[in-house]
């Protein structure tokens, strides 16, 4: 295997573990709840935006951007459950879906009234630069990001399966009535929710900022990617995340080497498509 | 036999809610279903209605087998059914709910109309016909979905547990409504948790018991024998009466 | 004569002479002319979104079918670009069969996402065909050959043709809607799990509906192609189609006959005030303001405006000695 391919692979791999860092804020509320947050790319433009803000404002890197962010869009993703979803939850299909898509639409365009169109970068020294190990090069904004990605994802995952906490969140995803009648507020579960996807997708778009560039519709795009990797790891399963984040950062990658960067947006909505037509319950959710 | 269900198994994975079953009804019967919970009465119900394929067997309606037919076929055939949580049409009033029932037989939406008022009158509805479906407590939807039902002149009407979350009251009413619709010739199966219903009503009685038939008879065979006794014990004061 | 009756009929006449009441204003006689283009393409997603419960996000992909088959047929064939009309429905409808077969069967959020994931996916791929004019579109008749070409320089021709589609399209749609299709479509929207027990075939309905609905947004992307003689991925694919067809349909009222008609009338005014007053970066706050509406009625009105108007039915009076049916529990 050529280096090139394993250095492919490898980035892939990178990027896989963001994408399952915040895909996992999506499908912790999806599994919770039954909602499907199509705010949820312009979450992870807020986080990353912040990351852009800290470092014009404050010379800040990842270190001090990354809590912010998780503040922040902790703060927001709360915010929007008390306000908008938790209204919306039991009502029709179509207010559910306009609901978070409205909340999209005014955190994209609000996004771009206040910054503008243009699309802004942080500098490549901002983490360490690159450098080479066994002939493969790493860029280090993409090594913080990927590790940082699947230690935070891992400790959701943990947090969720191991702790008091967590076993709360998941009575109430399980049946609220019954969690109810067991002491346990769904209410409170449920805005904990959405606190938690908010600040671990915060902390990801803080991540991806510092290597991607940062513009108002970049949400648009990366909700499409959250929304592949949740469908295929299983909507519900933080671990399914991280196992299809992985998955669809490594197609990515390799699209883009094998066929053309332009191509691998196809690539990854064909996947997304097939999935949802074949296997909609994806590799370990609940059907 | 006017549905016969033979060695129909359901499972869910490793787990076998419906263990070879095999059940006949006559045409004109009234059959009930009955079992603890969790006893795989109403997944077998399902399979019979179609909801839920069944992983073997077969099950055949009027002489046609319809173990592979989707729902809305086997309704076409003469199987209609209610639900255990009534799922009438919310946005609609009761006489479009009913209307929509009548809409098999009668594609003209006018003729649809007067069928599903007259249905809605035998039932004891007909006053409240334009009324909202919404404005109806759990007993009126109940009463609701059977008229539905009725409306697409079926040769079975399956009831999913009716009686469950009525006061005594209400039972009985139920109950007489029941045995009309039978005296008009259709065929009734009913799941049911209530003895009292089950032995008031039901010609021939079959237990479910941990996915497989475990007696089978009239009502008073069925609840004088042991077996049946001892899978209920201990249960009778904790269900009796409730909604699942 | 009802206040319902009276309200309809002066619709009718207003729509009809609003042409020669804003003659000499090619701003408003613009403005009507785009108010029913976005009610014939939010009408057409209702057929499907709100009477089906079906809520597409992505109709945008039949709206560019129709907007590139008009375009198409000019640039390559040399016809008028209303020619291509039939054929943009043709193949929306067989693109609504080949998307809704496996994708109606999904629960409701699922179906939404696999919409805009085929819309986005059409609009990537349309970049890249040089048939299709690449990244940069296709554009339209430059000098009107014949009257076919429809390329006028007033606004209000056009205003009468959109006019005639829509009101055609609303007949249609108000005689499905009290034929048995409609019925069913109303109930596979309240619960399609009973509706099917009553023998109603969910899922031919629901395609049906998707199919029909997908034509005739197509036709009102071959219109608007014919009005604004260009089209490019974005403009013909753009999710922002698929948004506001979706937002003037629940402003108004999904699954009620004028309720896209109502929402066009507020949004697309509102729409071409706010760009024309802000412009540039301000038409950024355009669309903070069109998701703060949908916000809002997603929490606040999820039934459109003409629920407001509708009468409020009585509650049941208690009979004595009747079947104590509607005095239930509540549950």
């Amino acid at each position: 295997m050529s280096m090139t391919l394993v250095q492919v692979i490898v980035s892939g791999l990178l990027l896989g573990a963001v994408y399952a860092l915040f895909s996992s804020g999506l499908t912790l509320i999806w599994g919770m709840m039954n909602v499907v947050n199509f705010a949820h790319g312009d979450f992870v433009m807020l986080g990353m935006y912040t990351a852009v803000v800290v470092w014009t404002a404050l010379g800040g890197g990842p270190f001090a951007a990354a809590p912010i962010a998780a503040i922040l869009i902790a703060t927001l993703g709360i915010a929007s459950y008390f306000l908008l979803v938790r209204h919306i939850m039991r009502g029709p299909m179509l207010a559910q879906i306009l609901g978070t898509f409205g909340l999209a639409l005014f955190l994209r365009y609000s996004a771009f009234w206040y910054f503008g169109a243009d699309f802004k970068t942080l500098p490549d020294t901002l983490v360490g630069g690159s450098f080479v190990i066994a002939g493969i090069r790493f860029e280090g904004a993409r090594v913080l990001a990927g590790v940082s990605g699947l230690a935070i994802t891992l400790l959701l995952h943990v947090i969720l399966t191991r702790t008091m906490v967590g076993s709360r969140m998941l009575a109430v995803s399980e049946d609220a009535t019954a969690a109810q009648l067991m002491g346990i507020r769904p209410q409170r579960m449920q805005a904990l929710a959405w606190g938690m996807a908010g600040a671990a997708t915060g902390i990801a778009g803080a991540l991806i900022a510092t290597f991607f560039y940062t513009s108002p519709t970049v949400g648009e795009t990366l909700a499409i990617l959250a929304f592949v990797t949740v469908s295929f790891g299983g909507f519900g399963s933080v671990l399914g995340a991280l196992v299809a984040g992985l998955i669809i950062g490594v197609v990515e990658s390799l699209s883009a080497y094998l066929i053309g960067p332009v191509y691998k947006d196809v690539v990854v909505y064909l996947l997304f498509v097939l999935v949802l037509w074949f296997r909609p319950q994806g590799l370990m959710g609940k059907a | 036999m006017l549905i016969e269900a033979r060695d129909v198994t359901k499972a869910f994975g490793a787990f076998k809610a419906v263990d070879n079953a095999s059940v006949s009804v006559e045409e004109g019967d009234i059959l009930g279903l009955i079992g603890p919970n969790g006893a795989g009465k109403s997944t077998f119900f399902n399979c019979l209605t179609g909801d839920l394929p069944v992983t073997s067997g077969t099950v055949t309606f009027g002489g046609t087998d319809v173990t592979r037919l989707p729902p809305e076929a086997r309704a076409r055939l003469g199987l209609a059914r209610t639900f255990q949580v009534p799922l009438t049409f919310e946005s609609m009033s009761i006489l479009d709910n009913a209307t929509i029932g009548a809409l098999m037989r009668h594609p003209n939406a006018r003729e649809a109309r007067a069928k599903a008022r007259d249905v809605l009158q035998k039932v004891g509805l007909g006053p409240l016909a334009d009324q909202p479906a919404r404005s109806l407590g759990t007993p009126g939807r109940k009463r609701l979905e059977i008229a539905r039902a009725l409306a697409s002149e079926p040769r079975a009407l399956l009831l999913d547990e009716a009686m469950a979350g009525l006061t005594p009251t209400e039972v009985r009413e139920a109950i007489e409504l029941v045995r009309r619709i039978h005296d008009g010739g259709i065929t009734i199966v009913i799941v049911e948790h209530i003895m009292e219903v089950i032995v008031s009503l039901a010609r021939r009685v079959v237990v479910f018991h941990q996915g497989r038939e475990i007696a089978r008879g009239t009502p008073r065979e069925v609840t004088s024998d042991a077996k049946v006794i001892e899978a209920y014990l201990g249960r009778r004061r904790v269900h009796h009466g409730d909604a699942t | 004569m009802g206040a319902r009756r009276f309200a309809f009929l002066g619709l009718v006449v207003l729509a009809l002479v609003y042409p020669l009441l804003v003659a000499g204003l090619p701003v408003y006689e613009r403005l009507g002319a785009l108010v029913l283009l976005g009610a014939i393409g939010a009408s057409a997603w209702n057929i499907v979104g709100g009477y089906a419960g079906q809520v597409s996000v992505g109709h945008a992909v039949f709206f560019g079918f129709g907007a590139y088959s008009a375009v198409v047929v000019y640039t390559h064939l040399g016809w008028p670009p209303i020619a291509g009309a039939p054929i943009g429905m043709a193949l929306s409808v067989l693109l609504a069969a080949v998307i809704g077969v496996p994708t109606l069967r999904l629960s409701g959020h699922y179906f939404s996402m696999a919409t805009i994931a085929v819309a986005e996916l059409v609009r990537v791929l349309s970049s890249t065909f040089e048939f299709l004019g690449g990244a940069q579109g296709l554009g339209g008749p430059a000098m009107p050959r014949t009257v076919f070409d429809l390329s006028f320089l007033s606004a209000t021709p056009f205003y009468y043709i959109f006019l005639a589609v829509l009101a055609f399209l609303l007949g249609l749609t108000w005689w499905i809607e009290n034929s048995r299709m409609g019925f069913y479509l109303r109930a596979i929207k309240d619960s399609e799990r009973a509706a099917r027990s009553l023998g109603v075939s969910a899922g031919r309905y629901k395609l049906y509906a998707y199919m029909l609905s997908g034509a005739f947004t197509a036709l009102a992307g071959s219109l608007y192609l014919c009005m604004f003689g260009f089209v490019d991925p974005e403009s013909g694919f753009g999710i922002l189609i698929s948004v506001k067809m979706v937002v003037m349909a629940a402003l108004g009222g999904a699954g009620q006959l004028f309720g896209p008609l109502v929402g066009a009338m507020i949004l697309v005014p509102l729409e071409e005030l706010s760009n024309s007053w802000l412009g540039g970066r301000g038409a950024g706050l355009t669309f903070v303001l069109y998701g703060a509406i949908i916000v809002i009625i997603a929490r606040f009105l999820p039934s459109g405006l003409l629920s407001l108007f509708e009468r409020r039915p009585e509650a049941p009076k208690a009979k004595p000695g009747a079947t104590n049916v509607a005095d239930g529990h509540a549950d």
